[in-house]
């Protein structure tokens, strides 16, 4: 088990080896009626080709503000991201984002929700479909393409989200909670389906999440947020054999991990559920 | 136990539709007969409530009327004409005002206050900015329109849900592409019930205009039964409207049914 306290931002070196994501010193500060708050501080970090990063935290230390940052879709306060050595300003063709809502259009049914991107960037209609089809099929949704959302349960309307993710081939997907919303056994089984795309495409993934199990069984690396203000607390390398599947759950060498974060993640928690419960106190 | 509960409530609503169903036959079978039996008593000038084969009789001699169906004709023209511009300017302004909450702010406050008046007020001026012919009725109908169709659209667009919009942004949609792939989609049922109660308001309007100051049309038609104590005829193509507006209106709401299944 290797625990770096300081993260490790490589700048430059080999073009190969260059990271496909770079987070610089960024920051994020909300100004409210209640004053300024301070969503992101600071955190630097970097996800290189074919890895998969967790960011972890307790709920509301900003992770879905930074999943904002990275994506473009909300300027950052000082700091700079980059994508393959290009600056992030506003949403890039690089990055796909799937999101912690339910995000998937219910009036398009599983293909063309699926091929939404490449009709976007004006790609035919048979060949945008024929290219849906593929990530439908990784996803594990053959047979449902021409379904519409009301007629899919939770768990595969966020595989169809994934899969419009996939579609328009990014350098890096960019996941926030993807599977929040879903019971324990979807969610470890989805994580396998995950695991397999990740391995098909060598995609590099950056997943934001909450849920210590889910982190570990994804991810080479795992960002561990604090609470108030959202820092970079650590990095965990995640030494556990590849391929995995949802078996690695129970072994040992896991069960040690979920103890370590766990450690990390608890003082953070308990600090958001105090600013939570005195926050309803005031109130 | 569930299962029981089920078919409990299956069967409670099948006679539900039922009796429903009997309950209309039965009231408009009583109304049809207390309308006969006032007409044939006496009681009532019997040219006012003429007799239910009169009124039958009525239909038919406005059908047979060579020139009913030109007139319908016209009407026709005039209400769709007048939703077609009230949704364009109705659709346009909504989308901004949904958008800009500065406008929304000056503006809809005003719409609202507007909205329930009676449009028939504008007439007047209508007629001196367009004339008595058709289009004066249009613009009357198409000031009708646009009110149910700006204020359904300037709410349906706070309604959207804002990830749909992130989604677009995120994959780098353009401005017409957002407004295309996603407003308009996203905001297809308050523009069809819009529609709908649009299409039900410039009926009013072109109608109502048409029994003022007209050369043709069906509100024309109306009032020259009137005026000719035609009263058979004149309720023969009150019914005809009545029922021309019913399967309008079941046409819009089968739009809607099949959006939401
Ligand atoms: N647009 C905004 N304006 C003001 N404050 C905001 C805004 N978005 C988020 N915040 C605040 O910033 C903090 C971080 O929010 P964020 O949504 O990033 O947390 P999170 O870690 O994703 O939480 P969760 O796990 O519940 O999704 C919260 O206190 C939130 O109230
Ligand atoms: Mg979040």
């Amino acid at each position: 088990m290797k625990v770096n306290k300081k993260p490790a931002v490589s700048v430059g070196g080999a073009s190969s080896e260059q990271p496909v994501l770079v987070v610089d010193k960024i920051s994020k500060v909300y100004q409210t009626n209640s004053g300024s708050l301070i969503a992101v501080d600071g955190m630097s970090f970097s996800v290189n080709p074919q890895e998969v990063v967790s960011v972890i935290g307790p709920s509301g230390c900003g992770k879905s503000t930074l999943f904002n940052l990275i994506g473009g879709l909300t300027p950052p306060s000082s700091g700079k991201i980059s994508v393959s050595g290009m600056p992030v300003n506003g949403p890039h063709p690089s990055i796909s984002m799937v999101f912690q809502e339910e995000s998937i259009f219910p009036w398009r049914n599983v293909v063309n929700n699926v091929a939404f991107p490449l009709e976007i960037n004006g790609v035919p209609k048979a060949e945008r479909e024929e290219h849906a089809r593929r990530f439908i099929q990784m996803v594990g949704l053959e047979g449902f393409e021409n379904h519409t959302p009301s007629q899919l349960s939770g768990g595969m309307r966020q595989r169809v989200a994934i899969a419009r993710g996939l579609a328009s081939e990014p350098k890096l997907l960019l996941m926030d909670e993807p599977f929040a919303a879903l019971d324990e056994q979807t969610r470890l089984l989805l994580g396998d389906k995950v695991i397999q795309m990740q391995q098909e495409l060598k995609q590099t993934i950056l997943l934001i999440t909450h849920n210590i199990t889910e982190a570990i069984q994804l991810s080479d690396r795992i960002v561990v947020m604090s609470y108030r203000p959202g820092r970079l607390k650590r990095i965990i390398d995640i030494d556990l054999p590849r391929p995995r599947t949802s078996e690695i759950v129970s072994s040992e060498e896991f069960g040690r991990y979920v103890a370590m974060i766990w450690d990390d993640l608890r003082e953070e928690a308990s600090k958001g559920m105090a600013a939570a419960d005195s926050a309803r106190a005031t109130t | 136990m569930a299962n029981i509960a089920n078919t409990n409530e299956l069967k409670a609503n099948k006679t539900g539709v039922s009796a429903k169903l009997i309950v209309r036959i039965v009231s408009i079978t009583v109304v049809l007969a207390l309308w006969e039996g006032i007409a044939r008593s006496g009681l009532l000038y019997k040219d006012v409530v003429p007799t239910i084969s009169a009124i039958l009789y009525g239909i038919w001699e406005v059908l047979a009327d060579p020139t009913f169906f030109r007139q319908a004709g016209v009407t026709l023209g005039e209400i769709t004409l007048s939703v077609i511009l009230g949704a364009a300017t109705g659709i346009t302004v909504g989308i901004i005002l949904g958008s800009r909450p500065f406008f929304a702010k000056i503006f809809e406050p005003l719409l609202h206050y507007l909205a329930p008046t009676p449009k028939i007020i504008f007439f007047p001026l209508l007629i001196m900015w367009f004339g008595i012919g058709e289009g004066s009725k249009i613009a009357m109908g198409t000031i009708s329109s646009f009110f149910p169709i700006v204020l359904s659209v300037a709410s349906g667009m706070r309604h959207i849900n804002p990830v749909y919009v992130r989604v677009g942004r995120s994959f780098r949609a353009t401005a017409w592409q957002q407004a295309t792939k996603i407003y308009i989609p996203a905001m297809r049922d308050p523009v069809v019930n819009g529609l709908r109660l649009a299409f039900g308001v410039s009926t009013i309007g072109v109608l109502l205009a048409e029994t003022k100051f007209a050369q043709s049309g069906l509100g024309f038609m109306v009032t020259r039964y009137y005026q000719q104590f035609n009263m058979p005829s004149m309720y023969g193509i009150v019914l005809i409207i009545f029922a021309f507006a019913i399967f309008v209106n079941w046409l819009f709401g089968k739009l809607i049914v099949e959006e939401t299944q």
